[in-house]
């Protein structure tokens, strides 16, 4: 809002620089965002919270600074309106929506240009001067923070007012020109016909005050703050006037402003009031609300020692009502236009901003923690991704929005999404129910930046119609390695993903993640498996499908991904391990090589291995995989070792052969292998 | 057998003329000096000769013995270690890059607000996260935020289709600022505590340099008898010191949010101007940082807590705006951009 220091001069002296005078604004709570110079005067431009209504208009500002400087200023008061036996005729259909409605009917005017103090003081905010009377109404709208408005009385048909809500279709061709469509969610004034102005917010340029205008009618009113938001959010419309009705004017007030602008009309285009109506809905005269406070109350909530004396000084500047109670504690009544005094603690912080916060003293509190539990993933959390930063993956964090064209290029599922009401543009039209649209995103991005090594992580959260879930997203792509040593430099495959989750999860102390090949639609098939945690199915892993790459044309050779639930490894997380003693007794190897068919898998020998162990099998470590020509179609090739030890004493060759040849005939049977 | 120890020393001297590298002086000395060589031959030949002869010819087995350890012993300070019999491929290029197992980097937000947090922790803080998705209740009329006002346009909604099962007729959002955690705690807990609670806040703001409609926030909230607002000045002051420096000023200044009273915003003084004014903050010469102030009593209400039972403080920061400030980011795009080069830098 703007602030002309000129204008504030006229209702209170001070000897500040404009510095100063910006920065005192500035501690006291109302911000001094930009200063600038307009012909000759000094231009604040200062942002008002939305509590301070009364400080949307000059004296509103008059009095703040009289508080913070603590000086006498000096305002323009004019309490009762002129005296006429003459009435208008004015018809409030919607009471809610306004409460007090003053009409006074000014005959006889001379429209000319205002006066020069007048112009002057609206120039410097930025408002060209029209004529007297609507420089006088925009005149004392910025003084007093009552919107007026005045209708060429002789074009309102049928001479009278009506205070209604519009009725669905009606039109009107608003002071700005534009034709606007009603309905009944907006109040209008109206005359015996149509709608003449759209209450609180714009007249009408039909009626509006031009230069052969003789009569007038002065329009004062209170309007519902809702109902006015409401209609110039719907019709996109916001003024001066609209703003001040929306947080709430003083309804009390109206009266006085009335007749300050009353009096500048008779004194600068003539004229004499012929008829005056006041229609009062709400209550008659102001009683506020007596706020209890004490010395005691203020100084233990601050934390300083400020004397009651002073305490009383500052309400009393601020136009508070002051009565006493006790020794130490008083009555507080807030005056009608501060709207935002409520309660005890209201006070307490008018107090402290006068006073000034760089005033009260400082202290530190003793802090009791221990009541709450902490979060319980914050450190499996940390574990996962310090695993990850390990293996050479880096954390990214993705938009939470996407949409459906995103997830169909993803060969995702788009049934189950959660819809927003109000996206800001249709990119952002669903809340993601999978992070593999942001991760190819980004991917994207980097590989036509010339980025093509990549190991992303993300542990975010998706959305499903249930709720929101925290997830880990994995994403790889290009060289294993950049190591210049090495002649061949090898690509990335399933097997370097799949490492770098399962060395996660180990972190957790959890061996019980299980993958199982399947087919997912966005990935390769047979390149893909299931991720299952003691028999919970929790995500799943695999390269990315080629269509998917070119849906999304990105320039990479292998993709691989992995998404899963990261709520349930939490769940299952151990903080800690019991120590188990490596075994000192010597182990026997003994290598196997053989061909099974290719639907086989490693887990199926180990399981025949382990059932066949007769305890004596400590573990079988996978060496190598082959699919040479030495190798009979439909087969593959597999070379593991199994390691036979015993915790308790030194096994014998003898004993291992009996078990180790016993494992192999029944590979060879129940697995069709041949031992190579 | 007769020794010539004339042609012997002869030979030596020859020979040790061609010693130029380590290799030639060591099969030198092994020759004349080695367990199998002529000076070991030589007195082992002594063992065969008369009683007059021994003498004389131990003598001179001496003293040619003497001009070979000599001569030995001259050559190893002149002979240079870098001579054509060294393999030159012990010689490598130190400047050429090291290789190790790439490392993975934390995004600099998170790594902003983990420092954050543990800053709050090591004073006695606990960390709690609250749900994005949240109900009307939680993020605005809990907290004195009332529907249909005004100060409900600074905390504009991403509202979704999803009905709120609490409130018939009203739907589900994404929270717009990490104050319904405040909400959560009270309810769930007694007082005293202290947390602060961090996580992602959606708001429906066009997107540019400064501005996006998804980012970060931390909360705090202090809840005991008798919280004042000098605690909340000296917290936040140690907080300022601790994570931009102990050179850093800090100030309070009066606002309004409707879940605090009294309210303000805090202040830094600008580290790149020192407070003389400069693009970054304008001419006031300080940032903004954050929010604070002392729960409303009308909070304390919406949660069920006995009239007048607790006091408590509250603040809310920013993670991007501290973020851009302490490493100099200009654009706040670039941290959901996620470019490797970007994120490899922290």
């Amino acid at each position: 809002m703007k602030l002309s220091v000129k204008w504030l001069k006229d209702y209170i002296n001070f000897d500040l620089s404009i510095e100063e005078l910006a920065h005192r604004l500035t501690m006291a709570g109302l911000e001094v965002e930009k200063i600038s110079s307009v012909g000759g005067d000094t231009v604040f431009e200062l942002e008002i919270t939305p509590n301070r209504v009364d400080c949307l208009n000059v004296i509103g500002l008059a009095r703040e600074v009289s508080a913070i400087l603590d000086k006498n200023c000096n305002i323009p008061m004019i309490k009762e309106l002129p005296v006429s036996t003459g009435k208008c005729d004015i018809e409030i259909k919607d009471r809610a929506g306004c409460k007090r409605y003053i009409a006074t009917l000014i005959k006889g005017i001379n429209i000319s240009v205002a006066p020069t103090y007048i112009t002057d003081r609206l120039t410097s905010l930025g408002n060209r001067a029209i004529n007297n009377v609507v420089d006088i109404t925009n005149f004392v709208l910025f003084e007093t923070g009552q919107p007026l408005h005045a209708f060429d009385y002789d074009k309102l048909i049928g001479a009278k007012i009506i205070v209604r809500r519009a009725r669905k279709g009606e039109k009107i061709i608003t002071l700005d020109g534009e034709e606007r469509e009603l309905d009944e969610e907006i109040l209008v004034i109206a005359d015996a016909e149509r709608p003449v102005a759209i209450a609180g917010i714009m007249g009408g340029k039909d009626t509006e005050v031009g230069p052969d205008t003789q009569n007038i009618l002065l329009e004062s009113a209170y309007f519902d703050p809702i109902l006015i938001r409401r209609a110039s959010r719907k019709l996109g419309l916001s003024t001066d006037s609209s703003y001040r009705f929306e947080r709430g004017i003083d309804y009390f007030g109206v009266k006085q402003s009335t007749a300050r602008a009353v009096n500048l009309i008779l004194k600068h285009a003539g004229g004499r009031v012929a008829a005056i109506t006041e229609l009062l809905l709400g209550r008659r005269a102001y009683s506020g609300k007596k706020i209890k406070i004490s010395q005691q109350i203020i100084n233990d909530r601050l934390g300083v020692k400020i004397g009651l004396p002073k305490i009383k000084k500052i309400f009393k500047r601020q136009g508070f009502f002051v009565s006493e109670l006790s020794s130490d504690a008083i009555y507080v009544v807030p005056p009608s236009f501060r709207s935002d005094i409520k309660e005890t603690v209201d006070l307490v912080e008018e107090v402290a901003r006068i006073v000034g916060y760089d005033n009260l003293a400082i202290d530190l509190p003793l802090i009791k923690g221990e009541n709450i539990a902490p979060f319980k993933a914050r450190t499996p959390r940390e574990i996962l991704k310090q695993s990850l930063f390990a293996n050479g993956v880096s954390e990214v964090i993705t938009y939470a929005m996407i949409n459906r064209e995103q997830l169909k290029k993803s060969i995702l599922e788009d049934s189950k999404v959660v819809y927003i009401k109000n996206p800001l543009t249709t990119e952002q039209e669903i809340m993601r129910p999978s992070m593999l649209p942001s991760l190819l995103s980004i991917t994207k991005l980097n590989i036509n930046r010339g980025e093509r090594n990549l190991r992303f992580f993300e542990i975010g959260k998706v959305y499903l119609p249930e709720g929101e879930k925290e997830t880990l997203a994995i994403l790889i792509s290009g060289l294993r390695s950049n190591d210049w040593r090495d002649s061949v430099k090898p690509e990335l495959n399933f097997y370097d993903l799949k490492g770098i989750i399962e060395a996660a999860v180990s972190r957790l102390y959890i061996d019980t993640l299980e993958f199982k090949r399947a087919d997912i639609p966005c990935m390769e098939h047979g390149i893909a498996a299931e991720m299952f945690l003691s028999g919970q199915k929790i995500g799943y892993i695999g390269k990315i499908n080629r269509n998917v790459v070119e849906n999304w044309s990105i320039r990479a050779k292998n993709i691989f991904y992995t998404e899963l639930n990261v709520e349930a490894l939490y769940q299952k997380w151990q903080p800690h391990r019991k120590f188990v003693p490596p075994i000192t007794f010597p182990s026997i190897i003994r290598d196997v090589s053989i061909a099974v068919k290719a639907n086989i898998c490693f887990k199926d020998i180990k399981e025949i291995a382990f059932s066949l162990g007769k305890g004596m099998l400590a573990s079988v470590r996978f060496n190598e995989e082959y699919l040479g020509e030495k190798i009979p179609k439909g087969y593959r090739g597999i070379s593991f070792s199994l390691i036979y030890q015993s915790s308790e004493r030194t096994l014998t060759e003898e004993e291992v052969d009996l078990v180790h040849e016993n494992i192999r005939k029944t590979l060879e049977k129940q697995l069709g292998a041949i031992i190579r | 057998m007769k020794w010539d120890f004339k042609q012997i020393e002869q030979d030596v001297l020859a020979e040790a003329k061609e010693i130029s590298s380590q290799s030639q002086l060591e099969s030198f000395r092994i020759k004349y000096l080695g367990k199998k060589g002529v000076l070991a031959q030589i007195y082992a030949s002594l063992a065969a000769l008369s009683v007059e002869e021994k003498p004389v010819i131990g003598k001179q087995a001496n003293s040619l013995r003497k001009i070979i350890e000599n001569i030995i012993k001259e050559k190893k300070k002149t002979i240079s270690h870098a001579s054509s019999d060294i393999d030159i491929r012990n010689l490598i290029d130190v400047t050429i890059p090291g290789v190790a197992t790439e490392q993975g980097h934390k995004h600099i937000l998170t790594q902003t607000i983990d420092e954050i947090c543990s800053l709050f922790e090591r004073l006695g803080f606990v960390i709690y996260e609250g749900p994005e998705i949240e109900t009307e209740f939680h993020n605005f009329t809990a907290l004195n935020i009332p529907v249909d006002h005004p100060s409900r346009d600074a905390f504009d909604t991403f509202y979704l289709e999803q009905e709120d099962k609490e409130n018939k007729g009203r739907y589900l959002l994404l929270r717009s600022h990490t104050s319904p955690g405040q909400i959560r705690i009270m309810k769930q807990n007694t007082p005293p505590f202290a947390v602060v609670i961090p996580g992602r806040v959606y708001r429906p703001d066009a997107v540019d340099a400064s501005h996006s409609f998804m980012f970060h926030q931390i909360e705090g909230l202090l809840v005991d008898k008798d919280v004042k607002f000098s605690h909340l000045k000296g917290l936040l002051s140690v907080f300022c010191k601790r994570f931009f420096g102990e050179d850093i000023k800090m100030r309070l200044r009066p606002h309004f949010f409707p879940f605090t009273e009294p309210s303000a915003e805090v202040d830094i003084s600008c580290y790149i101007c020192k407070g003389k004014g400069c693009s970054v903050c304008g001419r006031k010469g300080w940032l903004e940082i954050m929010g604070c102030g002392l729960v409303h009593p009308k909070v304390f209400e919406a949660v069920g807590y006995r009239k007048n039972a607790y006091t408590g403080l509250a603040f809310g920061l920013g993670v991007e705006r501290i973020a851009m400030l302490k490493y100099g980011i200009h654009d706040i795009r670039l941290f959901y951009e996620n470019d490797k080069r970007f994120l490899v830098q922290f």
